[in-house]
């Protein structure tokens, strides 16, 4: 590989990173002058976390936060990345066949910070205890709790996973069949979470440029779509894991509004024939040839941007923009802008503070990055949507430039459900197509059934609810109830407002 | 040994054998590809059996063939007197 030139900035960065006690600036400085040097920090420090709400799932994410100083020794940021394998195990902290340790007993801090905390707050669920909140649906073991002793906080660590998930060895004894439904799941997340603390040298976390236009993308599968965007290879299916829980975000949006977009109208194929009509984006994003050259002969009008606006943004909206940017060269000739909306939004991205401040032309402060790339923007708005669906801040919506994506928003789930019950009936009004994911089946269905409550008949089905293909192969663990694992856009539907082309009138 | 690399997709390995993203990147695709496969071949084999086939020999076995004449103490294969090279 060649010699990668680094910029001032970068070149302090290793100092900085075990200094900083907010270790995400260093990365974040990494990620602004991310088109000048490739430093080999495990730049998806903040963006590991899965995507937790705070109010939803417990979550250790600021202490998961503070990992990548804690642990990784940054390489200098002159380090070619194309080290020997030799200096590279010298920093290895877990060789592969070391990777499955108990997490209280880890060699890793966080992991057994994150241990100390399922401790502290996740509860045994044998059903000999007495229920500690309602149950969630009627897969939660929560619902088979009967019994009258006080509940416990999980003590006993199974030794085939390392997790903490019973209070004593005879209660864990005594649910061993529920637990082996998980055992195998567990143990996978165990290993995944110290191969990623374990030193390594990453290379799926390598990607690629923009592709010849010609050279289509095929999006049956996740391996066919890196073989044909040009990928490296990823043989090792724990790499895989670890690339794809990053690249769900982009990839997701993009097998849905691309032309080449695995769902199509023929029975299975999820697409209803609403949706057809509704993928008026694709006419953006695959525009004509229209002649435009580099010189003044070859000017041309251009379009506006196509705007994703997603909302209740957590995690997702620190994602190194490298992972946005391959949203982007899915569609060679279309221009992009991503709007973080929610009051969450800047979560993980402590650098970035303070929020620019309240002006005329920028009312609600927004963190916008417009030196990302010369085909993607991005800001992030830290408000709630209908404050500024109220304001009128993005109007007019138009579904050909417009698409809304809600990535898990736990619109039916008790405690998020009231937040979003005065914005779900604002974007049925802007009849732009919405894309929603969900953690689990479970939660999908959860999100429909409120939404059918909640607006009734107002809703037109875009894609049948299922499987995403392009959910993240990694699953994730709840540090709040051990037994609850989930993974990063599983399930995926789309909705809009129904659109009246004529109404009935009651004849009298 | 030219000065740069040989570009070398990662795909394959050291010795340009196929490797494991590679396998599972083809994977959909292995049994339709075969199938087809398997069409064009046969249909090559089938062209190719039937033209030589009909390029081959009549088969005359049901045609009564007349007995050979009997010509006695003549010299066989004698042309140059018995058969005329037509219009001298």
């Amino acid at each position: 590989m060649s010699s990668r030139r680094v910029c001032q900035r970068c070149s302090t960065l290793p100092a900085s990173i075990q200094r900083a006690p907010a270790p995400l600036s260093a990365r974040i400085a990494a990620k602004r002058c991310f088109t000048l040097s490739r430093t080999k920090q495990p730049s998806k420090s903040p963006s590991d976390n899965p995507p937790l709400q705070n109010k939803r799932r417990l979550s250790s994410l600021e202490s998961q936060g503070q990992r990548a100083s804690s642990e990784y020794v940054a390489p200098p940021a002159s380090q070619q990345p194309s080290q020997s394998p030799h200096e590279d195990n010298s920093r290895l902290l877990l060789k592969p066949d070391n990777l499955f340790h108990s997490f209280s007993n880890s060699p890793s801090p966080e992991i057994r910070r994150r241990a100390a905390f399922m401790k502290q707050n996740a509860y045994c669920p044998h059903p000999a205890h007495a229920q500690t909140r309602q149950p969630i649906g009627p897969h939660d073991l929560e619902a088979r709790k009967t019994g009258t002793h006080p509940p416990a906080h999980v003590r006993y660590e199974c030794p085939d996973c390392g997790i903490p998930v019973s209070c004593s060895y005879e209660h864990f004894a005594d649910d061993y069949e529920n637990h082996l439904d998980i055992c195998d799941q567990l143990r996978e997340i165990n290993e995944d979470d110290h191969d990623l603390r374990s030193g390594r040298f990453f290379p799926e976390f390598e990607y690629p440029g923009p592709q010849l236009e010609e050279a289509q993308v095929n999006m049956t599968n996740w391996d066919t779509l890196l073989y044909t965007r040009e990928f490296n290879a990823i043989d090792n299916e724990r790499s895989l894991r670890q690339a794809t829980r990053l690249l769900t975000y982009p990839i997701t949006i993009g097998s849905v509004i691309h032309e080449l977009s695995p769902y199509n109208i023929q029975s299975g194929g999820r697409l209803t024939p609403e949706g057809l009509k509704s993928m008026t984006l694709r006419y953006t994003l695959h525009p004509p040839r229209s002649g435009a050259g580099m010189t003044v002969a070859g000017l041309r009008p251009n379009p506006p941007p196509t705007r994703l606006f997603i909302l209740g943004a957590r995690a997702e909206s620190s994602l190194p923009r490298e992972v946005w940017i391959q949203l982007v060269h899915l569609f060679p000739r279309a221009i992009f802008h991503l709007i973080f909306i929610g009051p969450e939004s800047m979560a993980n991205r402590d650098a970035e503070f303070p929020l620019p401040p309240r002006t005329a032309s920028n009312p609600f402060g927004a963190v916008v990055e417009d030196r990302i790339s010369g085909q993607m923007k991005i800001s992030t708005f830290v408000e709630y949507y209908h404050t500024l669906h109220a304001a009128g801040a993005f109007a007019p919506y138009d579904p050909y430039f417009d698409a809304f994506v809600l990535f898990h928003p736990g619109l039916g789930h008790p405690a998020s459900s009231h937040e979003w019950a005065e914005t779900i009936p604002q974007l049925l009004e802007t009849k732009v197509p919405v894309i929603c994911t969900g953690y689990t089946e479970y939660d999908m269905q959860r999100d429909i059934k409120w939404v059918h409550d909640t607006v009734g008949g107002e809703v037109d089905m875009l894609l049948e609810p299922g499987e995403n293909r392009f959910r993240s192969l990694r699953w994730d663990l709840n540090d709040a109830d051990p037994s609850d694992v989930s993974c990063g856009n599983f399930g995926l539907w789309a909705f809009r407002g129904k659109r009246y082309e004529t109404t009935r009138k009651d004849v009298e | 040994m030219p000065l740069g690399r040989i570009p070398q997709s990662s795909y394959y390995d050291a010795r340009n054998r196929p490797g494991a993203a590679l396998y599972r990147a083809r994977q959909p695709y292995l049994v339709k590809n075969a199938v087809t496969g398997l069409f064009i071949i046969g249909f090559v084999a089938g062209v190719y059996s039937w033209t030589i086939r009909a390029i081959g020999q009549d088969d005359f076995s049901d045609v009564p063939m007349p007995d050979a004449p009997i010509q006695a103490g003549h010299a066989p294969h004698t042309t140059a007197g018995s058969r005329s090279a037509g219009p001298a």
